[in-house]
């Protein structure tokens, strides 16, 4: 994944969370010797105009990550809707038997 | 952490009710508070300016943009400093910025001082942090409410700032020959300066008395306890016996804080009315 031609200093992929609860969303990436000096660069690169609680940096060197020609492996050949949970009901049925601790 | 015979625990409460508000400064309070709010502000102004210096020419372009926004900070900071000033009397931000002359101002000789290298700015931000952030915290807990409640608007930023400036000063001065070389040059250089921020007025007495903020000399030794044992930390070694540079206080300026003023104030006094 590393660019040879890349002359710079390591690179850290950024993640924000705008408030605590919510998850992290990538935010885009930065380069900075170390870890520490990354973060707190990032405080400023992506943090400044946004709203932010906390903050990750993770060196992109270690984020595996699957090809974009692999893409078709996420696909559904078949019908898989039995995973989705649209049959289940639960919440007419409990109000059917008057179940109150299910509703 | 500096402590101040105000709150404490259970006195809390009691000491809230007990906090003074503008109205209830007398003149010779009112005249103490004034003459701390303008070291302050002016400190501010003059380093936001000056750190501003490095935007576009940065070692590299993250340390740009953080440097940038930490001098968009201190700008912050000083125009609510400014405002509070304006509040009790003063002339409006706009004024005390842009028309004031040199000797009017009350900023120390720390921040008038020139860009310099990376490491001269980068020890310069580290020291004058450290100490925005003890005075800060002390004013806290200080008995002026109004000048409280700014010191606890601005602590979020300054401990970015404080953090910054000790990740920094640790990086650089452990890391190659030369920035070790340059920070312990800049350190040297600007020690006395640095004890400079703290120099004592008229004030001081009755800011202390008054509970507002301990006397310059107790946020002084606060500071060097916190900033000493960084300086270790990252190598450096502090001047032994430096002597504090006096006389920003009092108006009297090194030649590069006027090249500063013309530098920042150009714009304004070519039209002072016009609408921006």
């Amino acid at each position: 994944m590393a660019d040879t031609n890349d002359t710079q200093w390591p690179v850290f992929e950024v993640f924000h969370q705008q408030a605590r609860g919510e998850p992290h969303v990538h935010v885009g990436s930065i380069h900075a010797p170390d870890g520490e000096t990354a973060l707190m660069l990032a405080k400023e690169q992506y943090g400044r105009r946004q709203a932010c609680v906390h903050m990750w940096v993770v060196p992109t060197d270690a984020i595996l990550a699957t090809d974009y020609e692999d893409a078709d492996i996420f696909e559904h050949g078949t019908d898989k809707s039995y995973r989705e949970a649209f049959g289940y009901q639960t919440t007419k049925r409990a109000r059917e038997i008057g179940d109150e601790d299910e509703l | 952490m500096i402590e101040t015979q105000t709150t404490k625990g259970t006195q809390e409460t009691t000491d809230m009710a007990q906090k003074t508000t503008q109205q209830t400064l007398s003149p010779q309070i009112k005249s103490a508070v004034i003459d701390l709010l303008y070291r302050l502000a002016d400190d501010n102004l003059a380093l936001g300016h000056r750190n501003s210096e490095w935007t576009g020419l940065a070692p590299i372009i993250e340390a740009d943009i953080a440097f940038s926004s930490m001098a968009q900070d201190k700008m912050g900071h000083a125009l609510t400093f400014y405002k509070l000033l304006e509040s009790l009397g003063e002339p409006a931000p706009d004024a005390q910025a842009f028309l004031r002359l040199a000797d009017a101002f009350h900023c120390c000789s720390l921040v008038c001082l020139e860009r310099g290298d990376w490491a001269l700015s980068i020890v310069r931000h580290f020291f004058f942090d450290e100490a925005m952030a003890v005075r800060c915290q002390a004013l806290m807990t200080g008995r002026y409410a109004p000048l409280a409640e700014v010191a606890a608007k601005l602590r979020g930023e300054l401990k970015y700032h404080v953090m910054h400036g000790r990740l920094n000063v640790t990086k650089l001065g452990r890391g190659t020959e030369e920035s070790h070389a340059r920070m312990q040059t800049a350190v040297d250089r600007l020690f006395p300066h640095a004890l400079g921020m703290f120099e004592p007025t008229e004030a001081d007495q009755t800011i202390a008395n008054a509970e507002i903020q301990p006397r310059e000399a107790d946020l002084c030794k606060a500071w060097r306890d916190r900033v000493e044992p960084i300086l270790h930390e990252a190598g450096l070694s502090v001047p032994a016996q430096a002597q504090p540079v006096y006389g920003g206080r009092a108006g009297k300026h090194p030649a590069t804080f006027a090249r500063l003023l013309e530098d920042m104030q150009e714009v304004y006094r070519l039209d002072p009315a016009a609408k921006w």
